[in-house]
């Protein structure tokens, strides 16, 4: 091979090299925006159904089944949270993204947290089996205190 | 040759009545405490608050009608012309001896009324992001309408410091420049005038009707217009 042709291989193979590892580094920033995108998701999720939740217990006489089934979704979705969160997947792979740097540097705390809604959000699932009603809007504002807690240490204040 | 001595004929009158001095003053309480509890996060207690600024805003519109000249918005409200050489004659130190408010101040009450009423009705249907605190009228929306009232209710708090910062700021300037004591007669009800102006007030069984409307109102909203 001619000593440019040697020249030019070389510098394609380092180009080639180094938008491997760009792209490869682009991979991974997509894989935290969709980690984080999806929590995203499954939070707004989590709060429409709080809402609908909290306006059939407005009124005069609840529907059991409505009640049921929105307490239900919030466990399921309490039971998933601490997998919405993998290393990489806050700010700096969605920058809208209300996740505070303490949620993976106090890990602990942030589990804590996530323990106590997930034992809320089960208590509220068995009360609204019961159907008990009064019982049912207790349950859902300890439930609502539960999400408080974790966002006031967790996620960024507006 | 007789002569009038100017300071005979000056007299203390009363120009604001009890009812319109306490719901001056509690809406400056109850702004504060809304404030206060939103903050803090104390939503039931901000909830409380709102009824109350409700309770009194339709009592204020109520008086607005049937109370004493300097309560009456037909007392204050003026037109263009009286508003622009009112603004004219705010270069002078002299102040002017007609009762009750002037037409520049009468767009101030006004426009302060039209943004707590804004503040208090968008509260109403509002729902914070998580779906857990909201107002008693926000099962009647959905969820990106009731996120929408919230941030509406956001932005005319915001216009609403505008608004106290700039009385603020022209009750300071009549204290310094025209040497007029607005808050000590907002206290008291009296102030120093040239010569008495005669005002009439009114009964004060005209409260009671105002009162009870003010309480029904404010009773039925914060249950979501439901019995």
């Amino acid at each position: 091979m001619a000593f440019e042709d040697l020249g030019r291989l070389t510098l394609g193979a380092a180009l080639a090299a180094g938008l491997a590892v760009a792209g490869g580094g682009a991979l991974a920033q997509s894989a935290g925006a969709k980690a984080a995108n999806m929590r995203h998701e499954k939070f707004e999720t989590m709060g429409r159904t709080f809402k609908a939740l909290n306006d059939e217990l407005k009124k005069d006489a609840p529907g059991k089944a409505v009640v049921v089934r929105h307490a239900a979704t919030i466990n399921t979705l309490a039971g998933q949270l601490p997998t919405w969160f993998p290393k990489g997947s806050g700010k700096e792979a969605r920058p809208k993204s209300e996740a505070l740097p303490a949620i993976w540097s106090d890990a602990a705390g942030f589990s804590a947290a996530a323990a106590t809604l997930r034992t809320e959000a089960g208590q509220l699932n068995q009360v609204a089996a019961a159907g008990d009603m009064a019982a049912i809007r207790i349950q859902a504002k300890a439930t609502g205190q539960a999400c408080g807690g974790c966002h006031r240490q967790f996620r960024e204040k507006k | 040759m007789t002569t009038v001595d100017p300071v005979a004929r000056a007299a203390r009158a009363k120009v604001w009545d009890v009812p319109t001095r306490v719901c001056h003053w509690l809406l400056v309480a109850l702004l504060g405490f809304s404030w206060w509890s939103a903050e803090t996060g104390a939503l039931e207690w901000h909830r409380w608050s709102g009824y109350a600024v409700i309770e009194v805003l339709v009592f204020r519109i109520y008086w607005g009608f049937v109370g004493p000249a300097t309560a009456r918005f037909s007392g204050f409200v003026r037109g263009p012309a009286a508003v622009l050489a009112y603004a004219k004659s705010l270069g002078g130190r002299a102040s002017p001896d007609e009762p009750g408010h002037n037409p520049l101040g009468a767009l101030s009450v006004l426009a302060i009324l039209l943004v707590l009423t804004t503040q208090v009705v968008t509260g109403l249907f509002a729902v914070d992001v998580d779906g857990i605190e909201s107002g008693p009228l926000s099962d009647r929306v959905d969820f990106d309408t009731g996120r929408l009232f919230a941030d509406i209710h956001h932005w005319s708090f915001t216009i609403l410091q505008i608004l106290v910062v700039l009385h603020l700021a022209a009750i300071a300037f009549y204290l310094i420049r025209k040497r007029r004591n607005l808050v000590g007669a907002m206290i008291t009800g009296r102030r120093r005038f040239e010569s008495d102006p005669g005002l009439v007030f009114a009964p004060a069984w005209r409260i009671v009707p105002g009162v009870i409307l003010a309480a029904a109102i404010a009773a039925w909203v914060s249950k979501g217009l439901r019995f």
